[in-house]
């Protein structure tokens, strides 16, 4: 066996980690050759950040095994990780701002006593070795986002990692800064290392990596041993492909109900600041699911936050029963009948430390009033008719929340949202991590709300989920709508490509 | 390598939260007997001593109830700002705040009757903690500038006012040159109970009565839980976090700045520089020990009281002051220790981390099963 590891950088094999509530792995396996790119794929919450947890010991897996450089490693800390040789680049660099570059590059890894003027010689040499220009002198607050990046990969370097994880790097880089960056990881690659790199930008996996492990689900789907065998739309699918998600037949098409839901030119930013959303036109009638699919981080996030209020647009109009509502708050639009399934259910849709009660009542409390006391006892009610209503095995209702497995946090959640028949629903991700009997439940749940005459906005990256569900089927890139499919079948690999931005006329 | 961990408990529950505490306590005990010993002194007899002076008979527990008092009101300034997840670390200078606001209505309604006078006192004191917090209070709600800076500041702000007022503007003509300021009217005193405990403490006691139903049984206290616990949740919820913020930290202002008051009218003679004593620094401890919880400030307030009035009375043994701040230091550090195994307990880990599966899949099977 051992002859076979040896030929890994990294062997990650049958890798399980659980966390309250939800899988985050269930035997996920990636296998990265030395001196070679290796791209980590897969949708938000398919388990890539757990999996580079593991190896750069931040956590511990529940099972399967780590090798690194053909040696079974245990790795209690991040420590132990890096004296093993691999080396983390967070999206959010871990710079400490007011020292310089040579100095934040040997904190915590000072080889002993040394003139500051040997160590800034000793990191020039290194950044000059991979075409990465970084003055040691200059303090890290001055340096640009792509500079600030080359100093988190000096420190790596200098701490003689072998294995370089880099997670979503391109996300701060401008396009010039970008191309650097893979000319740099090219010649670490040349020069023996391993980098895993993830990231949802498909067309840089392509043109940067040599390899590609996809994820879905905390399982391993598809390993790619050469990237030039593949195109785009292919990646895109295997991503979002087959999971055996949709435990639902679709009810029969329904008469089209009146709108209810309508945003025009929508336009909005993201949390950095850049464009999200780019004139947004959708509609979403009474008794119909519309699906919303793309590869995640093309505005999916942001188009479920125009439309229930957390987020303002920059442009446009959403209308709501004919009313606007565009400047309406998410506790308003929800008091007219929109009802919200957000994709962070613990901590957005749950407050996780809170009881089963206390987050029962989250959208009906103001109701549960007498005078200024909240009677408890009617809040209880509540609760205990929810739990009964949607089958969540909830212990005790007085416990805090986080206690519940995911598919019961989903099913209260979706409980609360639905509690008061909504008129439209909007779900994000609504069984993604959940087991296969809570996503039988919930899609059940969603087939009889549109069969109720409730519109339904399902945003998800399960592209059969959103086949067996819905009625009109949006794709998005890059903020736009791109092509829309009706409910006759679509092949998947023209919703492939579309994904991928390239829409057959 | 087996190496200690430090794992969240799933369930807190009272019992262990009780056992913790006793624990932690009876623990620095045993720590404080080693060191009693080696300093010469019989720890049997100290502690008989310390215990006797704060609880046994009327006029001990009085004492003892006395110190509880501010210490219960600080506790809870600081209990509540904690409850939405802010720390007031300036009840110390709110104290003061409210001292000065008390003592300057004092000095012009002074023909006031006792009761009228004292219900003054009290709102003024309110006034005046909430008054050093409004700065504070938006820079926290409008420009996230961090709270424990900005009160922290302010303490030492408000007594060195106090010390202007005390050779300035407020010194006492009457008072033979020394610069204190003079002393509240006779009929502001607060009432006594028994001893040397005053109504002061049915203030403290009725105020954490209040909170503690406002937080757990109001509308208004769900929202504050809420914002306190998940701010995200909060906002989906239609709650406003800046008006939660803005509201939390004023009432702590204003609570702290009644603790002045009440010492102002209860303790002390006169409003002088000393007059904090250091209460409000204590408070941050209480309101930590009990989790931010008023039912747990009463309880720990009490407490602490009790710690300061023995480790004060032990020195009449011969007990070095050092020795008896030693020994009041390593109980409340006992507890502390307590504390954080209230919500974490020692796990050994081993290679492979084999003790965690059953550890994260507890939750999962909890949650199926049950």
């Amino acid at each position: 066996m051992a002859s076979t590891d040896a030929d890994y950088a990294v062997w990650l094999r049958g890798i399980e980690k659980r966390f309250p509530g939800v899988i985050a792995c269930a035997g996920a396996d990636l296998r990265v050759r030395p001196g070679t790119i290796h791209a980590l794929l897969g949708e938000n919450g398919a388990g890539k950040t757990t999996m580079v947890s593991v190896l750069s010991g931040v956590y511990r897996p529940d099972g399967g095994e780590v090798w690194v450089n053909g040696q079974r490693r245990f790795f209690q800390s991040p420590a132990d990780a890096i004296a093993a040789g691999v080396g983390m680049v967070y999206q959010e660099f871990r710079l400490v701002p007011t020292l310089t570059v040579a100095e934040n590059i040997v904190l915590g890894a000072a080889p002993g006593l040394l003139r500051s003027a040997e160590i800034e010689e000793r990191v020039a040499e290194l950044s000059a070795a991979y075409g990465m220009a970084a003055d040691p002198t200059r303090p890290v607050w001055q340096l640009s986002m792509g500079e600030r990046q080359r100093v988190e990969i000096l420190k790596a370097l200098w701490r003689n990692a072998s294995v370089l994880v880099m997670d979503e790097p391109t996300a701060v880089l401008t396009p010039g800064e970008a191309a650097e960056l893979g000319l740099t990881l090219k010649a670490m690659a040349e020069d023996g290392r391993s980098i895993i790199y993830i990231s949802h930008k498909l067309d840089q996996v392509v043109a940067f990596c040599d390899e590609a492990t996809v994820l879905r689900q905390g399982k391993t789907v598809a390993t790619v041993d050469n990237l030039d065998d593949v195109d785009l739309s292919s990646l895109a699918e295997m991503m979002v492909g087959s999971s055996g998600g949709g435990y639902v037949q679709r009810p029969p098409a329904l008469e089209a109900g009146p709108e209810v839901l309508a945003l025009q030119g929508i336009s909005a930013l993201n949390d950095r600041g850049l464009p999200a959303l780019a004139d947004i036109n959708m509609t979403v009638h009474s008794g119909e699911i519309v699906g919303i699919v793309g590869v995640s981080g093309n505005g999916q996030k942001e188009l479920a936050e125009v439309v229930t209020g957390l987020r303002r647009p920059s442009q446009g109009r959403v209308t709501f029963k004919e009313q606007d509502v565009t400047e309406a708050s998410p506790a308003d639009r929800y008091r007219l009948g929109l009802a919200y399934v957000p994709e962070d259910r613990i901590g957005v849709g749950l407050a996780p430390k809170m009881s089963v009660v206390d987050n029962a009542v989250v959208r009906s409390y103001r109701s549960q009033r007498r005078g200024l006391m909240l009677v408890m006892a009617k809040c209880v009610q509540f609760c205990q008719d929810l739990v009964e209503r949607f089958g969540v095995r909830a212990g005790r209702l007085h416990d805090p929340v986080a206690g519940l497995s995911g598919g019961n946090l989903q099913r209260l959640l979706l409980g609360r949202e639905l509690a008061e028949q909504p008129a439209v629903l909007v779900a994000a991700q609504p069984t993604r991590g959940l087991d296969v009997q809570g996503v039988a439940a919930i899609q059940s749940h969603l087939a009889d709300q549109r069969a109720d005459g409730v519109g339904i906005l399902l945003i998800s990256e399960d592209l059969d989920e959103l086949l067996a569900l819905s009625d009109r089927l949006l794709v998005m890139f890059e903020g736009r709508v791109v092509a829309e499919y009706g409910p006759d079948v679509t092949p998947r690999t023209v919703i492939g490509e579309a994904m991928a931005g390239q829409v057959r006329a | 390598m087996i190496r200690p961990v430090l794992a969240r408990r799933e369930r807190v529950v009272p019992a262990t939260q009780a056992a913790g505490f006793v624990l932690g306590v009876v623990v620095a005990l045993i720590l404080g007997a080693i060191l009693l010993w080696v300093s010469d002194h019989s720890p049997a007899e100290v502690y008989e001593r310390m215990f006797d002076s704060a609880f046994k008979g009327t006029d001990s527990l009085s004492r003892t109830l006395e110190r509880a008092t501010p210490l219960a009101l600080t506790g809870l300034s600081v209990a509540v700002a904690g409850s939405m997840g802010l720390w007031n670390i300036g009840a110390e200078g709110q104290m003061m705040a409210g001292a000065i606001v008390a003592t300057g209505v004092a000095m012009i309604a002074d023909g006031l009757s006792g009761p009228l006078l004292i219900a003054l006192m009290m709102a003024s004191g309110v006034v005046g903690g909430m008054a050093l917090m409004i700065g504070p209070a938006l820079a926290r709600s409008h420009l996230r500038v961090s709270e424990i800076i900005t009160t922290l500041m302010l303490v030492y702000v408000a007594i060195r006012v106090v010390e202007w007022l005390e050779t300035g503007p407020w010194k006492d003509p009457e008072s033979f040159g020394f610069a204190v300021i003079e002393p509240v009217p006779e009929q502001a005193a607060l009432p006594g109970l028994f001893g040397r405990a005053n109504i002061g403490m049915l203030i403290a006691l009725g105020l954490l009565l209040v909170f503690w139903l406002a937080v757990s049984r109001t509308a208004w206290g769900y929202e504050l839980r809420l914002a306190g616990s998940s701010p995200d949740t909060a906002r989906y919820a239609g709650v406003s976090l800046r008006r939660k913020v803005l509201t939390a930290l004023l009432l702590s202002g204003g609570i702290a700045g009644l603790a002045g008051a009440v010492q102002l009218t209860g303790s002390a003679v006169r409003l002088e520089s000393g007059l904090s004593n250091g209460y409000g620094f204590a408070g941050i401890i209480v309101a930590a020990l009990a989790l931010m919880r008023p039912s747990g400030v009463a309880v720990v307030a009490f407490v602490f009281g009790a710690v300061q009035v023995g480790g004060q009375s032990i020195q009449t043994l011969g007990v070095s002051s050092a020795i008896a701040d030693i020994l009041q230091a390593m109980i409340l550090f006992g507890a502390l220790v307590a504390v954080v195994f209230f919500n974490y307990r020692i796990q050994w880990s081993g290679p492979g981390g084999e003790s965690s599966i059953a550890e994260s899949g507890e939750p999962d099977l909890a949650g199926e099963v049950a």
